[in-house]
């Protein structure tokens, strides 16, 4: 990155909450947002789910004239939030100067199991004819940037569950070289059977709520969930609105086996280095990391080897996951979203259910509310397909 | 708005069609399966069509494409379309799915497979959606511009299964292109962002287009796809010298 870009806006919603007020509060006292998967499926095996709460009369055909598909309705609880920062920078640069990069695992994927297996246990649908624009990853693109106003540059990126950090290295790159001024940089994923079955056969689900860098961790939660924020160039008016800065992005791949990480997480420690090279910082500097922490024995093994070797036991960890259930696509932004308000908190919010910590990872995992001086986090999402992608926000232009 | 670039290779593969010429043309073949010699032994099972696609068009590149580390862009309208449809239907008929086959169901399935095949550990990234190809062009462009090296985009499809009442192409299609900044020494060429408004080319002959722009020695000039709202990115190729 040639220079840090302002983090003017965040919204985020997922099973804590709708609105950001909600799920800060609920994040930082440290209480998650899980039940029975049969809030959402009756499904053949045992696990909890991060489902959302959607209310019918809040839907993406009132808002935006889309759809109200599942993933819709998941991205509107956040696109809603930031629709007054989004109006000011078009003011600001002007609408064909503000962008819309969205990014997502598995798009409207649900809207189509609904059209081809539909199941009357099947929870939270609207009834309305199945089309194919509605499948996509981009099915909400064109309706939610009309709305919001943003008339510039539109992109959808996936990239499994590092998705929401590369389509924010897409929109910094938009910014780079003059194409936006400002971009609406968005993630969204819904609950679909496809992945929670997905994840039922690679033996990765857990029974109970997930306990990521814990001693008996047993695997992931799913959940879903959506994670805006409005990155505009800097300038004397958004280093006055700042709530956080960019500082760095990395990204490396693992060339190593499709879903599972590197054993040694070489491509995961490249990614975090390249992220804090290009922030100009130094292991040192580094305040926090919110790991990427999914909660399975090997991933969080691979992830705790590397961040032991980047930062030995200096720097504090936590794991959101904990509170959210991992949202795929939206789990990278998500992390990111509630690594702005750890700034602005200047707290740490706990890793449920991680004591005992497992002390093989050598880290210096945060399983209580914690409050800490945090002008530097790290975040990471790491995806199927070796892909690996870290960011650096900083309290500081 | 413009950016100059220029292309060192370009790639083209297409079911149905023996060429980008016949493509344009209208000249059909039987089916012929892409040969997707990139991927050797495990790594070639469970794979689909759009991802062989993509591994037959980058093994068409100049070599040192997958020999140089270089960050890698895929396009792809519909993803892993028909792999969707497999998972959907064997948890509806049978209450489970295939480990491997959601192993290989994600957007950047391509992309893994590519790192893996070419030992990189360079970083990728995945364009989709309906304007895949033109946000696939402007992110490799932009890519090549930052880094001040050459980047491979591949953008490949498979035909939408029947059952999800998509666009009908009648077989899969893929090019790929391995572009560098306007320092290198390569056809050049400039993307332009301009006011000619979306364009209702199929894909498989904006891709056919391209390829043909960057092996003929004349000039080329081709719509990409839209944008941004009433904005196109096209691609103007120079007369080779």
């Amino acid at each position: 990155m040639t220079s840090r870009h302002a983090i003017t806006a965040v919204a985020i919603a997922n099973c804590l909450g709708s609105r950001n007020e909600v799920v800060f509060a609920r994040a930082f006292d440290g209480s998650d947002g899980f039940r029975p998967a049969t809030a959402f499926f009756a499904f053949p095996f045992e696990t909890e789910l991060g489902v959302m709460d959607l209310h019918d009369e809040e839907n993406g055909d009132d808002w935006a004239g889309c759809a109200p598909t599942r993933l819709a309705r998941v991205a509107l609880a956040s696109a809603r939030q930031i629709t007054g920062a989004v109006q000011a920078a078009i003011e600001r640069w002007g609408a064909r100067r503000v962008a819309y990069v969205f990014s997502s695992s598995t798009g409207g994927l649900e809207q189509t199991e609904r059209h081809l297996a539909p199941h009357p246990s099947l929870a939270g649908g609207l009834h309305f004819d199945y089309a194919y624009a509605d499948h996509g990853i981009d099915a909400t693109v064109a309706a939610f940037a009309r709305r919001l106003g943003a008339r510039g540059l539109q992109a959808s990126v996936s990239t499994a569950c590092s998705s929401g950090l590369k389509a924010l290295a897409t929109a910094a790159r938009f910014i780079e070289h003059d194409l936006a001024d400002a971009v609406v940089v968005a993630s969204a994923d819904s609950l679909c059977r496809t992945t929670i079955f997905g994840f039922a056969s690679l033996g990765l689900l857990a029974p109970t709520a997930t306990r990521p860098f814990g001693r008996d961790r047993c695997g992931i939660t799913l959940g879903e969930g959506s994670a805006y924020l409005l990155l505009e160039r800097k300038s004397p008016e958004t280093a006055r609105q700042a709530l956080g800065w960019l500082a760095g992005l990395g990204a490396r791949t693992d060339a190593f086996h499709q879903t599972s990480p590197h054993p040694e997480g070489v491509g995961a420690e490249l990614a975090m280095r390249q992220a804090l090279g290009r922030a100009g910082l130094e292991v040192a500097d580094l305040d926090l990391v919110l790991a990427h922490a999914t909660g399975t024995r090997l991933n969080d093994a691979v992830e705790g080897a590397a961040l032991g070797r980047l930062l030995g036991t200096a720097v504090p960890v936590t794991a959101t996951k904990s509170l959210t259930g991992h949202t795929l696509g939206s789990s990278g932004l998500t992390a990111l979203v509630l690594a702005v308000e750890a700034l602005r908190r200047q707290e740490i919010p706990a890793t449920l259910r991680a004591d005992p910590v497992d002390p093989s990872l050598g880290l210096t995992v945060i399983s209580e509310r914690t409050a800490a001086r945090l002008d530097q986090v790290l975040v990471n999402a790491f995806g199927f397909g070796g892909s690996n992608a870290s960011a650096v926000v900083s309290a500081h232009a | 708005m413009t950016i100059a670039v220029e292309i060192l290779g370009a790639s083209f593969f297409a079911t149905h069609h023996a060429s980008p010429a016949d493509a344009l043309a209208g000249v059909g073949r039987a089916f012929t399966p892409p040969a997707f010699a990139l991927l050797v032994g495990r790594a070639r099972r469970f794979t689909s069509l759009v991802t062989q696609l993509h591994m037959e068009v980058c093994g068409g590149l100049p070599a040192h494409a997958s020999a140089g580390d270089l960050p890698a862009v895929f396009a792809t309208c519909h993803g892993e379309i028909q792999t969707a449809l497999r998972l959907i239907s064997d948890f509806r008929d049978i209450g489970e799915v295939s480990s491997a086959q959601f192993a290989h169901s994600v957007h950047n399935t391509p992309s893994g497979l590519w790192a893996i095949a070419t030992r990189t550990a360079a970083p990728t990234t995945t364009l989709t959606g309906e304007n895949a190809i033109a946000a696939g062009w402007l992110e490799a462009a932009l890519l090549a511009r930052e880094t001040g090296g050459l980047v491979v985009l591949s953008i490949a499809d498979e035909p939408v299964p029947p059952a999800f009442r998509g666009p009908g192409e009648a077989g899969g299609v893929a090019a790929a292109f391995l572009v560098g900044p306007a320092a290198h020494v390569g056809r050049p060429a400039v993307l332009l962002i301009d006011e000619s408004g979306g364009d209702a080319e199929r894909p498989s002959g904006i891709l056919a287009r391209a390829v043909h722009a960057c092996s003929r020695r004349d000039a080329g000039d081709l719509v990409l796809g839209a944008v941004a709202p009433g904005r196109s990115l096209r691609l103007l190729v120079s007369a080779a010298s």
